[in-house]
Parts: structure tokens; C-alpha cells; sequence
């Protein structure tokens, strides 16, 4: 009953601003001219101090990109983006590398601040004693700061922007980046290699326990820009890392690109643990601005023994285009995805996750919550797949859909290839409104029409939440019934 | 963008020739233009006819009088050779007559190729309700060739009937589309079952349109089990309330056959209800698709569909590929589909053969009991014997 109240109160105290990270942030930016060129890439490289490698490796990217076509398969509608009016470069303009918390400028620190993230070592996440959290805050473009950067050096465990691994541990980025998602793996793959100006790096050594949950968390400010952000974690033989991803962005007319690109990898026994809350601005009541969002997220389970499990709250976000995905090539490997996508409004969704088993014995489990509310349109699609030599795969999927009034749309559409004998899949699919019965019945014990759905909405999104860290539980349970607010009826 | 092929295959320079011939012009020209439909095009994701259509009869089938080998007693016949009706039975409310196609070009180059070889519509319109089953024997014959049928079949308000096609053809290579378009009238019965006696190296495509009126209600049933290469297209749409459907498939494949359904079943109305059932049984290198798309229109409330679709893979290197589709826009409706694929169930398998059972009798058993539900639907005895005589020669063939 307590998340429930929780809930209301969350409800009640939005009642005037629905969204209330929409607030921007006046600083002073150094940008990149608009528009997209080879020149513009280079000038991202040349800011990002890269060496030749680097560079070469992102034209690359370019020339190819400029081949490809952007995708339509994906159940999704919105007008042809201009990829030539876009800003792709932008960064507070600060002092070079601040050293310490003092030195990041103090309009970041409270825009931060505002949105409840604690910068400051010190402080710890409200509400959850004792739990610390290491955090990459990437504003726009760049990485402004990452916080407990010491305490983790002394485990072994790297923690940085992508642009210091670039430089400081070259080796490794030379030999993991690009190799779960291929420069030319997509369109928006293609361009974020091309283009991607920060994101976090993380590198766990054998057989290290993550002493702390690491987190980055991405906002979007500057008008007019496209956020591209490469996210890399690497989980040597044995160890074992949880990570939590944080998205939020201003509330604008005109809708902003974010296209990242997360390659996960863990070796023989590791383990890593993704988990998202995605909250980027979803545009207003009348589908208005908002972001596109259009991930590749994608973990390798290389080792034998690994596993890679995804997590992830959707709630923001104009369109989402995202499948974060396990290839399962270790023996034994596990892939997970538990999943809850909530589209209110004009909002579209078109979400699910891919297990590839190609090693033997290998495990996967989809659990897909997708509530449609408003005149949005909710689809999940997947793909599981077991390759000839895959024996003894096994998965397990269940997607079920939730309507919420009469204008929505919830839509299925998982792809089950089964290429060996003795894999062994299984696919559930539901789809149901909230029926008279369960509304009556909480409605009978004293509760209002918003109160009984954010009762039943939570229970049917339980068993995901329940995956998620303790410190997004709390905030994920607020965001479904902000996410529903104005829904019923 | 549709991607433009640059370069025809042989196999489509020949439908091309083909369809030329027939006098469907406008056909050749979408062919020539978009080629085959290849894993691109979503519908044909598993079937790429690119590749697995690589070579085509050089001739159409000639005007034949053979008569078919598939008997049924007591059921009334009609026998259509090579798209051509070649003898119907004198049947009571029942009227049937050959009307010219009207040829007419669309996105998909399957049904483009049905239409534009086809040279007749033969037409059955059933005004009463029957007393025995009509058996309308597809008959290939002749030498390797490709021939077309295009049946349309309605019934009037409150008929029953139930109509057995079977695809027979003595032709190795051949080629054979063929389409049936049934009107399922307001509080009629049908029952429409289609099996396959195709020769082993067979190529078939088949078309089937279903239109339900008001509370009517429709049983379908297709096997797959006797080409190299199959599709099964369903297209079913709700047009009144209160109407019910049931499909039901069988594929029984082994070597390197190819078989795929593709049912796309649109719930446009209020109050209707469907169930889809699917399973497939494969071995060696055989391929068993199975796509299936329920739709819910806006405002088509308390929709109830079910879908539900089982695979079995008795072979290391068979294949079981699913996609099934749910597309709702509606919210009070009751939706589901399940999808399972495996091989037998080894606990299963020990207990019975711990019982002294030999091994391949207790796969069998098994078999038929994974089977047994689908058979149950179908009350008529001498169809139900002639379904469970097939799946005892597929595993005796396989044994």
C-alpha cells in the first residue's frame, strides 16, 4: 500500500507542471556550427583532443553513414529529420578539465542539483541510507564530471568519460569499441560513431565486485542539439558491476535527436547489470516537442558463464526506438530484459530486446510490461533466436500489454526462430484493459478512480520492478503514476 | 523506399516470359520491376523467393481431362484440372459456373502471379444447406508446368456446408497458385478444410480470403506436408458482429521442405471472436514457419482472439521459425497468443519407454498426442480417418 500512496502524492504534487524536469539551464555553451560535414567531425575530434585512431575511426563511420538509409520498419511516424539543422557538438564553456567539484561551474552543479543527482561525494541518493553511487553527469556533449573516481581506482575498476578512456586507456578502447555494435551496425549506430561526444566508460578487472553502483546520468539542455553519447562497460573474468542510466531533458517546441549507443561485454563469469530510467521530455498534451530517442543498446555475453541483464523503466521520450539485446555466446551465458514502457499522449514506443543464442546451454527471460494510455501507440517487438549449434538453449518470454482507455494502441510483434532441436522456447502475450471488476473492487474499499489505477498499474508492473536497484525502484514507482496522470476516463 | 532489384534471376525472367503469355502484361510488369518478394519484404521475411524459387517450369499447364485419385464417398465432387472446372456434380441449392478473371495488379508479386496466370474464376454459391460434404479435387496434371486456379465461393444467409479441397498433381516440378475467396454469409456454417497430395518436388502458393458476416461462423483446416515448397496465405476479415472463426493448420515436413503459413486476421467490427491454431512437426532440414498477425480495429471492442502456435523439431538441423503478431487498437478485448517450439519431452519419453514401449512407437505416441487437439475439431469420420492416415505414413516415411 505504501508505494500506492507514494504514487498519489507524486500525482498531486505535479498537478500543475506534469513534467517537472523541463526547466532549462542558462550557461554559457561552446558549440559546433550546424549541420553535418566531415569537417564538423573532425572539429568533435580535434575538441576531444583524440588521437589519429580515433579519428579515423569516426570518419570511417561518416563515409559510411552517408550510404546508408534511415530504417521504417519500426512502428513509429514522425517528420524526416533534418540531419543538416541539428547542432552536434555542445559543451559548457568551462576551465579545461575541472579537477575537483570546485572548479565545475556552479550553474551545473545546481542544475544537477534541481534534478535530485548528488554530484557531491558526500551526499548520498534521498531516502536510501547508506547507498552510494558513483556518477558520470554528461551535459550535452560532454562529461562534466564523475564522482568517486579514487575509491574506485583503488579497487582496480575504471570509471570515466569515454573521452579520458580514448586517451588514458587506449588499449582497451582500441580493443572492445565497435566490437558488440559494429560502426556500421544501423543508421543511428553508424552516426553516433561517427559523431558521439561523450558517455561513460567503465572497466571492471578480473574477479573485482563493483564496490558501488555506478550511474551516468544524461541531460540534454542546449537547443537544437543532438545528444550522441557512447556508453562502454567492460566486465573482466569474474567480476561484477550494476549500473543505472538517468535521462532527462528541457521542455522545447521542437524535438530533439538523442541517438546513443551502449556496448556492454563480459568475460568468462562476469556479470553486468544495466538498468535505465528513461525520463527524457515526451513532448506536451498535444505530442509537441519532445525527444527521439533511438538507442542501440547491446551486451555480449562472450565469456562462459557471463550474464547481461537489462532493466529498464520507460516513460519519456516523443518516440523511443530501442532493443537492448543479449548475444549469447559463452556456454552457459544468461541474457535478461525486464522491461516496463509506459506511452501516454502522442507518445510512441516501439521497444523490445533481442537474445541470440549461439552458445551451448545458454538461458534468456523477457518479461515486457507495456501500458498504453492516452493516444499513444505501444509495440513491443523482439527477436529470439537460437543458432544451429545453440544446444540446450532455453527462453522464456512474456509480454504483456495493459490499455488504458479507448484511443491507444498496443501492438506484439516477437520473431521466435528456433534453428536447434533441443532449444527450448516459450512466448506468452497478453493484452487486456484494467477490467470493471478490479476497479470496482478498489473503488468499493474507499479508493478513487486514479488511486485504484495506479494500484493495479503497479501490480501489473511488479515483477520488473523488482529487478530494479533499490535507488530507481523508488523514483520508478513515482514516474508510473506521473506517466499515468490524466489518463483515466 | 522500395529497393529496386538490379538484376532479375533467370526464374523471374521466366515467370516474366510466363506471364506474357497469359496475357497479364500488367502482372509481368510489376514483376519485372520489384522481382520475387525476398526477406526484405517483411510478409516473406523466412521465405525468401529470391532464393528458394530458383527455377520455374518453361511452360503453362494445357487444358486437361484427367480425373483425380482422391475419392471421398458419399461427398459431392467437382474437379478442377489445371484451373480449369472440368466436372461438378449435380449438387441440390448449390449452382457452379466458369466466369472470366478480372485481372488486377497490387504491392504483392505472389498474388499478382495468381491472378495473371489464372484463366477462369470458377464460382459456387451454395443457396441451401447441405446434407454431405462438396469435394473439389485441384488437380496439376500434365508435364512440368505452372497452372493457376481462382475459386469464389458464397453462401447465403443461414447455410451450412462444409467443402474438402485437395491439391493433387502428379508433376515433380510444378508450379501452382491458387486462390480461394470465401463470402461467409450472416448465420451461415462453414467448415473448409484444404489438403495437400502435391508430388514431393511440388511448388504451391495458395491464397485464402475469407469475408464473415454477421454471426457467421467459420472452421478452416490446412495441412502441409507434400511439396518442396508451400505457402499458405490467410487473409480473414470480420465484417459483422457477433461472427466467429476458427483456424487451424497442420505441417508435417521433413528433408528440405519448406512450408509457411501467413495469416493475417482483422477483428474490423465489434463482438467477434477467433482462435488460431498452429502446429508443425520437423525433421531433418526442413523449414516450418509460421507468421500469424491479429489485428483489432479501433471501436472493434470485446474482441476475443487467441492465438496459439507449437512447433516440435524431431532433427538437429530442422527449423521453427514464429512471428506471431498482435496489432490492437482497441481496448476491451481479450487478446493472447503463445508461441512454444522444442523437441520431445525426455522424461516423457523415458517413462513410457521404461513401460517396455519401443522407442520409435513411444515417439509416435507422443507425436499423436501433440497432434490429438487439432483432429478434434474435425467431426466428419472419413476426413478424420484420411488426416490421421497421413501423419501415420509421414512417420512411417521418416521411421
Amino acid at each position: 500500500m505504501a508505494a500506492v500512496k507514494e504514487t498519489i502524492d507524486q500525482v498531486k504534487e505535479i498537478d500543475v507542471d506534469k513534467y517537472k524536469y523541463g526547466f532549462k539551464t542558462d550557461i554559457e555553451m561552446d558549440m559546433a556550427p550546424k549541420g553535418l560535414n566531415e569537417d564538423i567531425v573532425r572539429f568533435i575530434s580535434a575538441k576531444k583532443d583524440e588521437p589519429e585512431w580515433m579519428l579515423e575511426w569516426r570518419l570511417e563511420a561518416f563515409r559510411r553513414w552517408q550510404q546508408m538509409e534511415e530504417p521504417s520498419w519500426a512502428r513509429v511516424n514522425y517528420p524526416k529529420i533534418d540531419f543538416q539543422d541539428l547542432y552536434y557538438y555542445a559543451a559548457p564553456k568551462s576551465t579545461p578539465g575541472p579537477k575537483s567539484l570546485d572548479e565545475v561551474d556552479p550553474e551545473l552543479l545546481e542544475t544537477y542539483k534541481k534534478l535530485g543527482i548528488p554530484l557531491s561525494e558526500q551526499a548520498v541518493l534521498a531516502g536510501v541510507e547508506g547507498a552510494r553511487v558513483a556518477v558520470d553527469a554528461v551535459f550535452d556533449s560532454v562529461s562534466v564530471v564523475t564522482t568517486f573516481k579514487d575509491e574506485l581506482a583503488k579497487a582496480g575498476v575504471i570509471f570515466c568519460s569515454i573521452s579520458e578512456a580514448v586517451k588514458e586507456h587506449p588499449e582497451l578502447v582500441k580493443k572492445y569499441l565497435g566490437s558488440v555494435v559494429p560502426t556500421s551496425d544501423n543508421f543511428y549506430a553508424t552516426l553516433n560513431a561517427a559523431v558521439f561526444s561523450d558517455g561513460s566508460f567503465v572497466y571492471i578487472p578480473k574477479g573485482v565486485r563493483c564496490p558501488m553502483e555506478l550511474s551516468t546520468y544524461f541531460r540534454i539542455n542546449e537547443e537544437k542539439t543532438g545528444q550522441f553519447e557512447r556508453t562502454l562497460i567492460i566486465a573482466d573474468e569474474g567480476s561484477y558491476v550494476s549500473y543505472l542510466e538517468g535521462c532527462t531533458a528541457p521542455m522545447r517546441d521542437e524535438n530533439q535527436l538523442h541517438a546513443a549507443v551502449v556496448e556492454l561485454v563480459t568475460l568468462d563469469d562476469a556479470e553486468i547489470k544495466y538498468s535505465t530510467v528513461q525520463n527524457w521530455y515526451p513532448g506536451d498534451k498535444d505530442g509537441k516537442g519532445g525527444i527521439y530517442n533511438f538507442v542501440t543498446k547491446r551486451g555480449d555475453c562472450r565469456g562462459k558463464n557471463s550474464k547481461i541483464s537489462w532493466t529498464q523503466v520507460e516513460t519519456g521520450s516523443a518516440i523511443t526506438w530501442k532493443y537492448p539485446s543479449c548475444i549469447l555466446r559463452g556456454d552457459n551465458s544468461q541474457g535478461e530484459f525486464y522491461s516496463i514502457a509506459i506511452s501516454n499522449g502522442h507518445q510512441q514506443v516501439d521497444s523490445g530486446t533481442k537474445m541470440i543464442h549461439l552458445g551451448k546451454n545458454t538461458s534468456s527471460r523477457i518479461i515486457s510490461k507495456g501500458i498504453s494510455a492516452g493516444v499513444s501507440q505501444n509495440t513491443y517487438r523482439g527477436q529470439v533466436s537460437a543458432h544451429a549449434k545453440a544446444t540446450g538453449a532455453r527462453n522464456f518470454t512474456q509480454c504483456d500489454s495493459l490499455l488504458i482507455g479507448d484511443r491507444c494502441g498496443a501492438h506484439t510483434v516477437p520473431y521466435i526462430e528456433s534453428r536447434n532441436a533441443s532449444a527450448v522456447f516459450e512466448h506468452e502475450a497478453t493484452t487486456s484493459k484494467i477490467s470493471d471488476d478490479q476497479m470496482f473492487y478498489c473503488q468499493q474499499r474507499g479508493l478513487n478512480e486514479e488511486e485504484a489505477v495506479a494500484l493495479i498499474v503497479n501490480g501489473f508492473v511488479r515483477e520488473v520492478l523488482q529487478h530494479l536497484p533499490m535507488e530507481f525502484m523508488a523514483e520508478s514507482q513515482k514516474l508510473i503514476g506521473i506517466s499515468l496522470e490524466g489518463s483515466v476516463g | 523506399m522500395e529497393q529496386h532489384i538490379v538484376k532479375l534471376t533467370d526464374a523471374e525472367n521466366q515467370l516474366a516470359d510466363l506471364l506474357q503469355a497469359a496475357g497479364a502484361a500488367d502482372a509481368k510488369a510489376a514483376l519485372t520491376e520489384h522481382g520475387l518478394p525476398h526477406r526484405r519484404i517483411e510478409e516473406y521475411h523466412y521465405t525468401d523467393l529470391r532464393t528458394l524459387l530458383r527455377d520455374v517450369p518453361a511452360e503453362l499447364a494445357k487444358a486437361n481431362d484427367d480425373l483425380p485419385s482422391e475419392q471421398f464417398n458419399g461427398f459431392s465432387r467437382v474437379v478442377i484440372v489445371n484451373g480449369k472446372l472440368v466436372h461438378a456434380d449435380a449438387i441440390d441449392g448449390v449452382e457452379i459456373k466458369s466466369v472470366d478473371v478480372a485481372k488486377k495488379v497490387g504491392d504483392d508479386q505472389i498474388i499478382n502471379l495468381m491472378d495473371g496466370f489464372a484463366q477462369s474464376q470458377i464460382e459456387i454459391s451454395i443457396s441451401k444447406s447441405l446434407n454431405k460434404p462438396i469435394h473439389i479435387a485441384q488437380v496439376h496434371a500434365g508435364a512440368d508446368s505452372v497452372a493457376a486456379s481462382k475459386l469464389k465461393v458464397t453462401s447465403a444467409d443461414g447455410v451450412e456446408a462444409t467443402i474438402i479441397e485437395t491439391f493433387e498433381g502428379q508433376n515433380d516440378r510444378g508450379l501452382r497458385f491458387a486462390d480461394c475467396a470465401m463470402d461467409v454469409a450472416a448465420n451461415s456454417n462453414l467448415l473448409h478444410l484444404q489438403l495437400d497430395q502435391n508430388a514431393t518436388g511440388a511448388r504451391q502458393f495458395v491464397q485464402n480470403c475469407y469475408d464473415l458476416h454477421e454471426k457467421a461462423n467459420l472452421r478452416t483446416f490446412v495441412t502441409h506436408a507434400n511439396f518442396q515448397l508451400g505457402r499458405t496465405d490467410v487473409k480473414a476479415e470480420f465484417k459483422g458482429e457477433g461472427a466467429h472463426a476458427d483456424f487451424a493448420g497442420l505441417t508435417l515436413l521433413m528433408d528440405k521442405q519448406h512450408g509457411d503459413f501467413t495469416l493475417n486476421v482483422n477483428h474490423a467490427v465489434p463482438n467477434t471472436t477467433s482462435t488460431e491454431s498452429f502446429k508443425s512437426i520437423v525433421r531433418d532440414r526442413a523449414k516450418a514457419i509460421f507468421q500469424g498477425k491479429i489485428i483489432v480495429a479501433p471501436d472493434a471492442q470485446k474482441t476475443d482472439a487467441q492465438m496459439m502456435s507449437q512447433g516440435l523439431l524431431l532433427s538437429e538441423r530442422a527449423e521453427v521459425l514464429v512471428k506471431p503478431e498482435l496489432e490492437i487498437f482497441a481496448d476491451d478485448v481479450l487478446c493472447a497468443h503463445g508461441a512454444t517450439c522444442g523437441e520431445l519431452d525426455a522424461d516423457a519419453l523415458f517413462y513410457l519407454m521404461s513401460r517396455g514401449i519401443p522407442r520409435a512407437e513411444a515417439e509416435s505416441m507422443l507425436i499423436k498426442a501433440f497432434l490429438a487437439e487439432l483432429f478434434d475439431e474435425i467431426e466428419d469420420e472419413q476426413i478424420h480417418a484420411k488426416l490421421e492416415n497421413r501423419v501415420d505414413a509421414w512417420l512411417a516415411a521418416t521411421e
